[in-house]
């Protein structure tokens, strides 16, 4: 049998149904809701070390020049991730003084992967308390630094949210978005694959972007991974 | 491209972009989602589309970006949906082209997809995904000789 005739055959064979077309038709119009305004609805407060807090509100808490500087940076980059340009953050956080268990769960809830969710007893297994999803859940509840500290990627067992401080919505907002954002981004004039986010990645036109799904995939075709962001970390 | 000049060429695009997703996703949902999504970024940054590139490439660059992340999210990949093989005489041997093509490494089967869908040349599939002409022809025999393998068995 000739490959050549199976592969044609079997690509061109798959045809849309005819309410699909209609359905993509009719979505043409639809206009993605935009997020980079909710940057402006926190109140960011920091420490000479790094952020501190985040909370509904406005305005920056910091006491020192310097902590002055990472409430800004943090607020920028949250704007930059709302806005779909950033998948991780680079702004440090002062977790100093939170009980020795609770400072465990955020530190692995912080090593979720973008756009990746894991459960409350995943969580739990994974700090070495397999029984404690309950109180994973709760320490999770009193993020300090929630969307920094990616509490939103931590779900229910059955897949259902949870409880959000932010609220059901935001939570189904932040998924979504981080559902439409793509991790690694090549630049094809460089043949340089970054993380978005990543300050190189964000000088590349939109015309000249790839996107890749690993970083040995992008090599196989070519690429090398960016030294500032180091992809290979995380894909 | 105004709006109007716009939902023309998805209109034309959408059934060959459907049919590169739902081989690429393995199923109807999906498939619809990422032209979907494909056809509103495309919208959102059709103000940077340039003349320079063919329409058609262009789309399938949008597309397969989308379609590439949404690979990265599935590990391991899914099992075949079922009952969608079509006529029982040439099904079994799509099912098996189908199981097959799951061996074959992502970068491979985005492009023996593009290629085989709408003929693609190698120079429009080089610039799709941002890679050599070179690069586009050892992708692709390595894709065929691992479809090869994999078929024999």
């Amino acid at each position: 049998m000739d490959l050549d005739l199976m592969l044609r055959e079997f690509f061109t064979a798959a045809v849309p149904p005819r309410d699909a077309l209609a359905r993509l038709r009719r979505g043409l119009g639809a206009r993605p809701r935009r997020l980079e305004p909710l940057a402006d609805r926190f109140r960011i407060e920091a420490s000479d070390r790094g952020v501190t807090r985040l909370q509904p509100g406005r305005g920056v808490g910091a006491p020192s020049h310097r902590a002055r500087r990472h409430a800004e940076r943090a607020r920028e980059e949250l704007r930059e991730y709302l806005a779909g340009r950033r998948t991780f953050f680079a702004v440090p956080v002062d977790l100093d003084g939170l009980p020795e268990f609770q400072a465990a769960v955020l530190a692995h809830a912080a090593r979720v992967p973008f756009g990746e969710v894991v459960s409350y007893a995943t969580l739990a297994q994974r700090i070495g308390h397999p029984r404690a999803a309950r109180a994973v859940g709760n320490a999770l509840a009193r993020n300090p630094v929630p969307v920094i500290v990616p509490c939103h990627r931590v779900v229910r067992e059955d897949g259902s949210w949870g409880h959000y401080a932010f609220g059901h919505a935001m939570k189904t907002l932040l998924l979504t978005l981080e559902r439409a954002t793509p991790v690694l981004v090549g630049s094809t004039t460089t043949r340089i694959v970054c993380r978005r986010g990543c300050p190189h990645e964000q000088r590349v036109a939109d015309s000249n972007r790839v996107v890749f799904a690993s970083v040995p995939d992008a090599r196989s075709v070519g690429y090398r991974p960016c030294r500032v962001c180091r992809p290979a970390r995380v894909a | 491209m105004d709006e109007r000049a716009f939902s023309r060429v998805a209109e034309t695009y959408a059934g060959r972009l459907y049919a590169v997703a739902y081989r690429l996703l393995r199923n109807r949902a999906d498939a619809e989602d990422a032209v979907q999504r494909a056809l509103m970024k495309a919208f959102a940054a059709r103000a940077s589309y340039s003349p320079r590139w063919a329409v058609s490439t262009w789309l399938y660059r949008v597309l397969s970006n989308v379609c590439i992340d949404e690979l990265r999210r599935r590990r391991p990949p899914p099992e075949p949906a079922p009952g969608h093989g079509g006529r029982a005489a040439d099904g079994v041997e799509r099912a098996d082209l189908a199981r097959a093509l799951d061996a074959v490494p992502r970068e491979a089967r985005l492009l023996l997809a593009l290629h085989y869908v709408d003929g693609l040349s190698y120079l429009e599939l080089a610039r799709v995904r941002g890679i050599s002409v070179n690069t586009v022809k050892s992708q692709l025999a390595r894709g065929k000789a691992i479809l090869r393998r994999a078929l024999e068995n």
